[in-house]
């Protein structure tokens, strides 16, 4: 606990240095002068400033925020065999089974869904791993059961018509149906990103891409791109955090008044937001040339090879989609 | 070793050049510190050392190698090694060992290789045990420590260190600059831009700079007596050798000429005994 508050302390100090560069958007650059003043070199004048109360929500939303984008299917470390797994077979299996779940074949779709629940225990994940990760869906699950229920044409359902709603037998089994693949798309691709790390995940999509450099497709650049994008996802996290306490020290108010005034204070966000991370792609892109990167091949720490494992795992995957068009030839 | 001839450079012919005419040598394994107030031309000087920035006029000879031939940037870039000041912003791996892998991957090593360089320079630089954590659950002192390991992993000869103890915390600068001491003893040359004077007070030798120019190339022993003149050029002394200088004023029988802690607990510890 103490650790804790002694880096949450670093961390303020360290956003009150930065926000002196920072420019203030509309409106708050007014109340620009008399904060950038303060000597912010040493921590502790940072530190001293009021109102400890009001920057705790917000520091307790960006960590709501993360940990919902960390829960849509955040790796689980683990030494299942499906951990184990080549990537590329994983991520190629993943996508088979997207194909063959859009497909909307009953049948299929009742194998599918066997097969994933008995990878749950197979890869060590527990139920209450996978509720996490379809948790942040539950509304759309809703809504898409919902919008099918209410606009299917069909035969009503007895009490209906009545309120000029009507509820159709079509759009329940519609609806039931289609928010069954939905489930079925969030749940293969959560065992996939669950058992995989990043690192992993990258690699395996740059070896499948690797074929198409032939139409140009630098599969090289697209992996550094992946690589970067989510490696910077928790350092803007922090940021956003970090510029939104500097605003609300100079007077700007994100969580109360009409929702126009909290969409427009949304951009004294927004713009230095912008700003900054201009100028970290600039610097990141130094440090990349500085460290010898240029557009073309290069090579990496791990290779990937395929094992006994992976190669059963393609079996099932063919096996998998021969008794789909088995079952319905075309 | 590597030389720098007459470098001139100027992002725009009809401003006033940001580098004027600069010729320095910098020998091998030598430890540099160069100082000089902000916008004096400090950072853009030291990007010229591994071709990220390319003289107007002059040129950059890194081991016989000018950095204006576009087939030997890349040795180049594999020879000079660059930390800069901000660790966030030069991490581009989803995990430690995967960011030190980068410059070796980029010089296109075998992956054994590049495995072996990455757990060499992460054991020198004491990071092994985080090789495989994110990048963001680092502190700064341990990214800017990766950063160091990133660049050792190119087993560059010389390493250039732009300011990379500002957005650290004390022990963070400790830590950074006891690698950057160890690395010079094994032979690897330090170019150290700093603002702190006691950051360079070992250096072998200092760059003094201002306005675009180097103005002063010395050892620190003869930088450090020109108290007022550094003060005109908006830097100081090293925090002891002001102390020596105070109590100097104040009529004690001191010598000024000491700039590190070890030096001026000697230097006190006499007159303590007197």
């Amino acid at each position: 606990m103490t650790i804790l508050s002694i880096e949450g302390v670093r961390r303020k100090a360290q956003g009150a240095r930065d926000v002196t560069s920072i420019p203030a958007a509309n409106g708050i650059s007014a109340a620009l002068q008399p904060v950038s003043s303060i000597p912010a070199e040493d921590g502790i004048s940072a530190t001293l400033q009021p109102a400890p109360s009001i920057q705790y929500p917000v520091s307790s939303i960006q960590y709501r925020v993360s940990s919902i984008m960390y829960k849509i299917g955040q790796y689980i470390p683990g030494e299942s065999i499906i951990h184990r797994l080549d990537p590329r077979v994983k991520i190629g299996f993943a996508v088979v089974l997207s194909i063959l779940i859009l497909k909307g074949e009953m049948l299929t779709a009742a194998t599918i869904s066997a097969f994933l629940v008995a990878l749950i225990p197979i890869s060590r994940l527990t139920p209450r791993h996978i509720a996490k990760a379809l948790k942040p869906m539950l509304f759309f699950f809703v809504l898409l059961f919902m919008l099918h229920l209410f606009f299917t044409d069909g035969t009503p359902i007895p009490p209906f018509p009545s309120w000029r709603v009507t509820v159709t037998y079509e759009g329940l089994f519609k609806g039931a149906i289609t928010t069954w693949q939905f489930i079925l798309l969030i749940l293969s691709a959560s065992i996939l990103t669950m058992t995989t790390s990043p690192t992993e995940l990258v690699s395996g999509i740059e070896r499948l891409l690797r074929p198409l450099k032939a139409l140009k497709i630098p599969s090289h650049d697209i992996a550094i791109m992946i690589s970067i994008a989510l490696r910077f996802v928790p350092t803007f996290l922090e940021e956003i955090d970090r510029i939104k306490e500097a605003q609300m020290a100079r007077g700007a108010n994100f969580k109360t008044g009409p929702f126009i005034r909290r969409a427009k204070s949304a951009v004294s966000l927004l713009v230095p937001l912008v700003l900054s991370s201009f100028r970290r792609a600039d610097e990141l892109a130094t440090a990349m040339e500085a460290r010898g990167y240029r557009r073309g091949s290069r090579t990496y720490m791990r290779e990937l090879s395929m094992a006994r494992a992976d190669y059963v795992a393609v079996v099932v995957m063919v096996s998998m989609t021969g008794l789909h068009f088995f079952q319905t030839p075309f | 070793m590597i030389r720098v001839e007459d470098l001139t450079f100027q992002y725009d012919m009809k401003e006033e050049p940001v580098l004027n005419q600069i010729s320095v040598d910098i020998e091998a394994g030598a430890y540099v510190g160069v100082i000089g107030s902000n916008g004096c031309g400090k950072t853009t000087f030291v990007r010229h050392l591994d071709g990220l920035l390319l003289p107007t006029t002059g040129d950059v000879w890194v081991e016989g190698m000018n950095t204006k031939d576009p087939d030997a940037v890349q040795k180049i870039r594999q020879m000079v090694g660059m930390v800069f000041q901000n660790p966030d912003n030069q991490i581009v791996g989803m995990s430690v060992e995967e960011d030190v892998s980068f410059g070796p991957g980029n010089l296109r090593l075998p992956p054994s290789e590049i495995r072996k360089r990455v757990a060499e320079s992460l054991e020198i630089v004491g990071m092994k045990k985080y090789a495989k954590r994110p990048p963001h659950s680092l502190s700064n002192g341990e990214k800017q420590l990766v950063a160091i390991a990133g660049v050792l992993a190119m087993a560059p000869k010389h390493i250039v260190f732009d300011e990379p103890t500002a957005y650290l915390d004390p022990s963070g600068q400790e830590r950074v600059l006891d690698v950057i001491k160890k690395l010079n003893k094994q032979g690897i040359t330090i170019i150290h831009v700093t603002h702190d004077m006691d950051e360079v007070a070992r250096a072998d030798e200092i760059f003094v700079m201002n306005e675009g120019r180097i103005v002063l190339k010395e050892k620190p022993a003869e930088v450090f007596l020109r108290v007022e003149w550094l003060k005109e050029l908006g830097l100081g002394i090293p925090k002891v050798t002001e102390l020596m200088w105070q109590l100097r004023e104040m009529g004690r029988h001191v010598q000024t000429n000491v700039f590190t802690l070890e030096d001026a607990c000697i230097e006190l510890g006499d007159l303590l005994r007197d």
